[in-house]
């Protein structure tokens, strides 16, 4: 990190954790059963244990995350599982409430 | 089933345009009170018996697997199917495995054959009850559990997007478990460079490691499992004795009579009521899986409750938790035992703390309660208000000199073992759960809420607050509030935008979406310190928890 300056906030919440030795403990943090916080960031909660390093407004890139499998035991990924899941619902900012659960329960 | 989603999804929609035009926490409110009259879906849980059930008990899921399953899967010359013969797993194990096919291969099925292939497959390929018996918090949906993961390959191969227990409740061979691998990554291709795969190598470790690893944690053939085959299985029918908790509300007690209804499958009448006298009746019907996974669903007053429990060996005890079937995390502890002659149990004593130097009505409820009452020293019986084998209503006093701590109460010869606590005086105060989580909602997504509870300890014999010897007396009433948990909160105002902190200690959180009113436009996500404010005597307490108010997720199996 010698020649690399953080230019946000979480990029210094980052080098912070560097310079404490805690890299280990933020990257295997455990979380909720069942929550994710470790795929870069997580889905519910970031590395740090809060959700001041996620993604958000998820929304403004939620469809880049589904078709890439990201946090795929959360969001339905439209690469190989359910591909019309965002089907009508082009923009994620606009049309959110139009997104579905996608466990069949019958 | 589509047909009934689609006009499901219809009626949304025209809702979702009214929803519209309303905000925030407004919004929220009005669907949580609008979601006990089921204007949110009310989607029956597939493991518990539906309407249709009776379609489904005259159904053979063996028929079924054979013929549905094998024009995929081959049959072994042993008579087994390829992969399915391979593994066990919980009735919502297989039930995910089910939806899998049907997601994922297009397989069809009948709501009513996929119930009689669950009900076939958990019977003779699950697992024996100590061997679900340290993950029933998964299948019990019990909200805020941080898992305890034993081998930390594993915590990090498989539990860094889902439970562990999701994997645990499971049982195969090496190259079942090495399968699994496969699948992930042909299904999900990105696994390999996330977090914690990309940095180090993943597919080693994945593709030789973990099968070897998971095969000796759980393997597929097991003494328990040989040895619960071979058990005989509980009948059911009869009376029982309830006492259950709602979160929030408090204890409720009553009785629940069991009648059969063909086979593992029963029908069910509740007549509960709270401490307050409100009754929580009604009636249900329930599925019990490979001997002793109780799944019911019942409509008690205005809630529809699904209930999962486990049934003692000796079929005279099943325990569990109920849980609302629109929002799972509202849901409470449930205890039943059987009403017979010849058992006798305290199941529990309501309110299970009293004040020394205070008067108090009390409740003793279990089963067979026959002889005098004893509370222990410095506590006495002033009146016997009224006295049945299953509850024990009586005016206690606890002397001004009574020692502090747990006491057993006895009922002739029954025993509840430190069934009733006395203080004077509160030690500290803490907030459960001390790491909760809540979900914005809206469109389709329900929100999700968080309740929490303020515990009253004593320091116990060390005289220090936080150690092993701490004694629980009880929740205690409350005033709650939420701050924000630190800087960068502070700095987004998460408390202004996540969410309403009740006087009941339920966290109601926002709206999802984008919000257009703060800073970035984020979500109305918040970290959040939660404050309970407890009064004890002349003094009060305080404790305190942390709330992570986050985003909805759209994929939402049983087992997460």
């Amino acid at each position: 990190m010698k020649h690399v300056k953080s230019l946000n906030k979480k990029a210094r919440l980052v080098e912070k954790a560097l310079e404490e030795g805690k890299v280990e403990e933020v990257r295997a943090m455990q979380v909720v059963a069942g929550c994710s916080s470790t795929l870069d960031p997580g889905w519910e909660i970031d590395p740090f244990g809060g959700v001041a390093g996620l993604c958000q407004p998820m929304e403004a890139d939620l469809y880049g995350c589904s078709d890439p499998c990201w946090w795929p035991a959360q969001v339905p990924d439209t690469l190989n599982t359910y591909p019309d899941w965002n089907k009508g619902a082009d923009s994620a900012q606009r049309d959110w409430r139009l997104l579905q659960a996608v466990f069949p329960k019958k | 089933m589509r047909s009934n989603w689609n006009r499901w999804f219809r009626a949304r929609q025209q809702k979702v345009s009214a929803d519209a035009a309303m905000v925030g926490s407004e919004l929220m409110q009005k669907w949580l009170k609008t979601s006990s009259i089921a204007t949110i879906a009310a989607v029956v849980a597939c493991l518990a018996a539906g309407p249709k059930e009776t379609a489904a008990q005259t159904l053979d899921g063996e028929s079924i697997v054979n013929s549905a399953c094998s024009s995929c899967h081959k049959r072994l010359p042993d008579g087994g199917v390829d992969r399915i013969s391979a593994m066990r797993k919980t009735p919502e194990g297989w039930d995910m495995t089910l939806a899998r096919m049907m997601i994922v291969h297009g397989a069809e099925f009948t709501p009513e054959e996929r119930q009689a292939m669950v009900k076939y497959l958990a019977d003779t390929q699950g697992l024996a009850p100590e061997e679900s018996a340290p993950f029933r918090y998964i299948l019990e949906r019990r909200p805020n559990v941080i898992e305890t993961i034993p081998d930390e390959d594993l915590g990090t191969m498989c539990a860094r997007c889902h439970s562990y227990s999701r994997v645990a409740l499971q049982r195969r061979p090496k190259a079942e478990w090495l399968k699994l691998v496969h699948f992930h990554l042909g299904q999900w291709p990105t696994i390999e460079y996330q977090a914690l795969g990309r940095d180090r190598n993943w597919w080693e470790i994945a593709s030789t490691k973990i099968p070897e690893t998971l095969e000796k944690a759980f393997p597929l053939n097991t003494v328990a499992w040989n040895n619960w085959q071979k058990q005989e299985k509980k009948n059911l029918e009869g009376m029982w004795q309830v006492v259950g908790r709602r979160p929030g509300v408090g204890a409720f007690a009553g009785t629940l009579k069991v009648d059969s209804d063909g086979g593992d499958h029963y029908a069910a009448v509740y007549d509960l009521s709270f401490a307050d006298g409100k009754t929580w009746s009604g009636r249900g019907k329930s599925i019990v899986y490979t001997g002793y996974e109780w799944r019911g669903s019942s409509q008690l007053a205005d809630d529809a409750v699904n209930e999962v429990l486990v049934v003692s060996d000796d079929g005279n005890s099943m325990a569990g938790r109920w849980f609302l079937e629109s929002a799972d995390e509202v849901g409470g502890d449930f205890h039943a035992v059987r009403m017979e002659k010849g058992v006798s149990d305290i199941i529990a004593v309501e309110p299970s703390h009293l004040r020394a130097g205070t008067s108090a009505e009390i409740s003793i409820h279990g089963v067979g309660l026959n002889g005098p009452v004893s509370l222990g020293d410095g506590v006495s019986v002033t009146k016997m208000i009224s006295a049945t084998p299953e509850n024990i209503r009586l005016e206690v006093k606890a002397a001004s000199d009574a020692a502090d701590g747990l006491r057993d109460v006895q009922v002739g010869k029954t025993k509840g073992t430190g069934a009733l606590a006395v203080y004077r005086k509160l030690d500290s105060v803490l907030v459960e759960p001390a790491y909760g989580i809540a979900r914005v909602g809206g469109g389709f997504t329900p929100p999700v809420t968080a309740q929490f509870e303020a515990v009253g300890y004593l320091n116990g014999a060390d005289g220090t607050a936080g150690t092993e010897d701490d004694v629980r007396v009880g929740v205690m009433p409350a005033t709650w509030s939420v701050e924000d948990f630190n800087e960068v909160a502070a700095d987004m105002k998460d408390v202004a935008f996540a969410g309403t902190m009740q006087q009941d200690g339920v966290f109601v959180p926002a709206m999802a979406g984008p919000n257009p009113q703060r800073k970035y436009s984020t979500n109305n996500a918040g970290d959040l310190k939660v404050v309970a404010k407890v009064a004890d005597g002349d003094g009060q307490l305080e404790g305190s928890g942390r709330l992570i108010v986050t985003v909805q997720r759209w994929n939402d199996p049983p087992i997460r």
